[in-house]
């Protein structure tokens, strides 16, 4: 798979959880590798490289961490929309 | 900028003690922030209750961790704390610096920030304290171009930190600072992108002593210890003699009863010693540790929530502590494996242990059953057996017929 | 001006370029060392070199003007180079003998306070309290200026039969690992958290919140979409309003302190101990908390009248019994002693012998 397609799969299973459930990291990869027969290394790497771009962030909240998608004003504040 | 007027607070000037009132006051008096913070600590002291929220989601790009979102709740009030937000900056290892390059922490702090600091926090980052969302990337920037790197916070591994070891302490088992560096280094993803189920501590004491409470907090206790007599200067135990009851003091001190002084030559059984250090640190010119020298690896403390704090529990007794540190970095890693399978969220190491069994922990780091982990063995009869357990026991048996000696 | 080029995991500095040049020196070669005074100390290395330490207090808090005064006193005389201590003192290290007394000298004209070293009390490890946190049920920074105030002279000159710990969290959370200090103060809440229903189901996952719960006291409320917590087994933790912003704990008349004691972290002797509670309430009294600032130094003065050398506070209770420690300061035993919790198999006596 092209590592454009599995960060779109990546993305929409972040999607599918939102506002049900605060997804950890392991949670994605394990999520998404077992979904898309995967190595998890590879979607790891994946997400890694989308939350470097400000596509997914890290989250934290209820004394834990968690990834989410970014809303806008974090996006605005790290000048990756206007 | 707004005068604040704090009766209560001030009364905290008083006294011979350092007052953190005057430090607030000394950074309010140039720096908007810090002046806000010190008229809402005035009214948390007037009311008797703190109005931080929740942390929030605050950071740098790509890092998961090292900054603390703190708001107010009374931003209205109070609008140069309304976004007070901590940054983690990860110290050296033994809090050593030059002037210079404090001085240039300080530059960049009070152009970006309150101008207010911890030195040090609990975990040992060096704590920037107070700044707006706004300004996280370039702090981030500024710092990290002059070679400092964030701290850490969250579901991660957390700042290692360690005593000053090596660098001035002759009870160092082992180079703590660089062991410190070391992992540090090694773990920089686990360190800033959080990837457990809940925060993991290490921390690395040179010696029983213990001078950064591993014991009490860090879910992987590296303490130093060691192998051998302990080396005696008998000429100098005889000039202690001069100052000191050494039978009071030493002898009857000692919790093994292995020592004895007839006035003349201090005898240890060495066999029988348990390495305490309280003789050797009460007489540090005549009593050396022995010479074979590492470790002894602790795993599980903690605070009190959920169910109760914990120390570390004795895993390895001895471990060699030496460069380029392969063997811990990989019983690190499997420990890290063991506790990401199986700990919920929010589950500590030590909790993950006690649920899971200490069984299941030791055998999926490699780690064999030894009477140096345990203050005493279990005292009730229910247990687990495996078919293999049964088998072995079993086949020694077998064993004892055919020799004839029994091995128990 | 353009903003320099940002470098990720890059780490901290190494410290070695942060080592006077004796310490790089003589690294892991050190031989002995000395207590010369509460606030300074000789390390003596093999190669014979000296380096003396003088140990500062710090309010732990600091400003970045007080720091940078640390930094012209170390470049006075210590060559520009620094370091502070787990316990958050600063220390200036010397190893020309003749920059001692000027160092000293200066340092107390400048108002700072030289002490901390040996059998005394060193700074006091504590949490960022109403300064800087959201579960803070007391300040921790007042409580210890308080209490360092009224102990000031055993930092700086007075002595004890061994060193005496003490540790300020303020909260349960106890981010300071304070559990296992010769005397602590822990903040207690002591009433059962208010749900806001309108705001739980946005804000927090059920599941979640009940397993935050150690006592089993949180339940689902399926009316409200949220969830109701049973009063007979609430603790008062707080571990809900942790995982879970719209339980509120916090309560100005009801929060307070509770003093423990007994706890050390090294082995000296003894293995490390968790410190154990003595005291269960105090209200909260700021600016100065007089009643706990009066019961810690109480507990100092009977220790110091009553332990052998070298007895840690806990040594020397594990030698006379809990009974005696509690009729020699004239604590009253409450309930809050006796574990309700986890450990009361372990902490019940079962044995006839002990002391009137």
């Amino acid at each position: 798979m092209e590592i454009a397609e599995l960060q779109d799969k990546i993305f929409a299973f972040v999607e599918a959880a939102k506002g049900k459930k605060k997804l950890k990291e392991k949670d994605i990869i394990k999520g998404v590798s077992a979904e898309q027969s995967m190595q998890p290394d590879e979607v790891k790497k994946a997400m890694r490289a989308m939350i470097d771009v400000g596509r997914l962030m890290y989250s934290y909240g209820g004394g834990a961490s968690s990834v989410e998608i970014p809303s806008e004003e974090y996006l605005r504040e790290k000048g990756l929309i206007k | 900028m707004k005068k604040y007027t704090t009766p209560l607070i001030d009364e905290l000037e008083k006294g011979p003690w350092p007052s953190f009132v005057t430090e607030m006051k000394k950074a309010g008096k140039h720096n908007e922030m810090a002046n806000d913070a010190v008229g809402h600590l005035e009214k948390c002291y007037r009311t008797k209750m703190g109005y931080w929220k929740h942390g929030g989601i605050v950071g740098v790009l790509g890092y998961g961790g090292g900054v603390i979102g703190r708001y107010s709740e009374i931003g209205d009030e109070f609008p140069g704390v309304a976004h007070f937000h901590t940054v983690r900056l990860n110290q050296p290892s033994g809090f050593f610096y030059t002037s210079k390059a404090l001085k240039e922490i300080c530059d960049i702090w009070d152009k970006y920030g309150s101008g207010l600091t911890n030195v040090h926090g609990s975990t040992g980052d060096l704590v920037l304290l107070g700044t707006k969302t706004d300004a996280l990337e370039t702090i981030f920037a500024e710092y990290s171009s002059r070679g400092w790197d964030l701290g850490s916070s969250g579901s991660a591994l957390r700042t290692p930190s360690c005593c000053v070891g090596q660098g001035r302490c002759e009870w160092a088992m082992y180079d703590t600072m660089g062991l410190t560096y070391a992992l540090t280094q090694e773990f920089q993803d686990e360190i800033h992108r959080p990837t457990f189920s809940y925060k993991f501590k290490i921390k690395s004491s040179g010696c029983a002593c213990d001078c950064v409470a591993s014991i009490a907090r860090a879910d992987m206790s590296i303490i130093g210890t060691w192998k051998g007599d302990i080396q005696i200067d008998q000429a100098e135990v005889k000039n202690y003699s001069s100052k000191m009851d050494i039978k009071a003091e030493i002898i009857d001190m000692c919790p093994t009863q292995c020592m004895s002084y007839d006035g003349k030559e201090l005898k240890i059984n060495n066999a029988e010693c348990n390495r305490c250090m309280h003789c050797i640190s009460k007489m540090t010119k005549a009593l050396k540790p022995g010479k074979e020298r590492g470790a002894t690896i602790c795993i599980g403390s903690k605070a009190p929530i959920v169910v109760g704090s914990l120390l570390s529990w004795v895993i390895i007794p001895f471990i060699k502590i030496e460069e380029p540190y392969t063997e811990l970095k990989d019983l690190i890693r499997k420990i890290w494996d063991w506790w990401d399978e199986n700990a919920k969220p929010r589950e500590r190491i030590g909790e993950v242990i006690e649920m899971k069994g200490m069984r299941s922990f030791l055998e999926a780091i490699g780690v064999p059953p030894m009477p140096q982990q345990i203050r005493e063995p279990r005292k009730d009869p229910f247990m687990f057996y495996t078919e293999d357990d049964i088998a072995s026991y079993k086949a020694k048996e077998a064993e004892e017929k055919k020799t004839g000696k029994y091995k128990f | 001006m353009a903003l320099p080029q940002r470098r990720t995991d890059i780490g901290p500095p190494h410290f070695e370029q942060f080592l006077p040049p004796v310490i790089k020196k003589n690294y892991g070669k050190w031989k002995y060392h000395e207590v010369l005074t509460p606030g300074t100390m000789v390390h003596v290395a093999e190669s014979g070199d000296k380096l003396w330490t003088v140990r500062v207090a710090s309010p732990r808090l600091m400003s970045t003007d007080t720091i940078r005064e640390h930094c012209d006193i170390a470049e006075k005389y210590c060559g520009g180079y620094l370091r502070y201590t787990t316990r958050n003192n600063a220390e200036f290290l010397v190893s020309d003998e003749k920059q001692l007394e000027p160092l000293k000298k200066d340092l107390t004209a400048r108002g700072f306070k030289m002490g901390g070293i040996g059998y005394g009390i060193t700074n006091v490890v504590h949490t960022q309290g109403w300064v800087h946190c959201h579960s803070a049920a007391t300040d921790a920074s007042g409580l210890v200026k308080a209490m360092m105030d009224e102990l000031y002279d055993y930092f700086e000159s007075k002595r004890l039969p061994n060193k005496v710990r003490l540790a300020v969290a303020c909260c349960v959370n106890m981010c300071g690992a304070v559990h296992c200090s010769d005397i602590a103060v822990v903040a207690v809440h002591t009433k059962v958290p208010v749900v806001n229903h309108a705001n739980f189901k946005n804000m927090c996952e059920l599941p979640t919140v009940i397993g935050a719960c150690p006592t089993r006291a949180i339940s689902p409320d399926p009316a409200n979409k949220s969830v109701k917590i049973n009063a007979d087994k609430c603790m008062y933790c707080g571990n809900c309003f942790t995982v879970c912003p719209p339980i509120s704990i916090k309560d100005p008349e009801r929060d307070g302190v509770a003093i423990v004691v007994g706890g050390k972290i090294n082995s000296l002797r003894s293995n490390p101990k968790f410190s154990k509670l003595v005291i269960p309430y105090i209200s909260n009294e700021p600016p100065r908390w007089p009643k706990a600032v009066a019961a810690i130094k109480h507990i100092v003065e009977v220790y110091a009248a009553n332990a052998r050398k070298h007895e840690r506070l806990g040594e020397w209770i594990e030698r006379i019994g809990w009974e005696r420690f509690f009729s020699l300061t004239g604590i009253d035993f409450t309930f809050q002693s006796i574990d309700d919790f986890t450990f009361m198999r372990d902490t019940m006596r079962t044995a006839s012998t002990f002391k009137w």
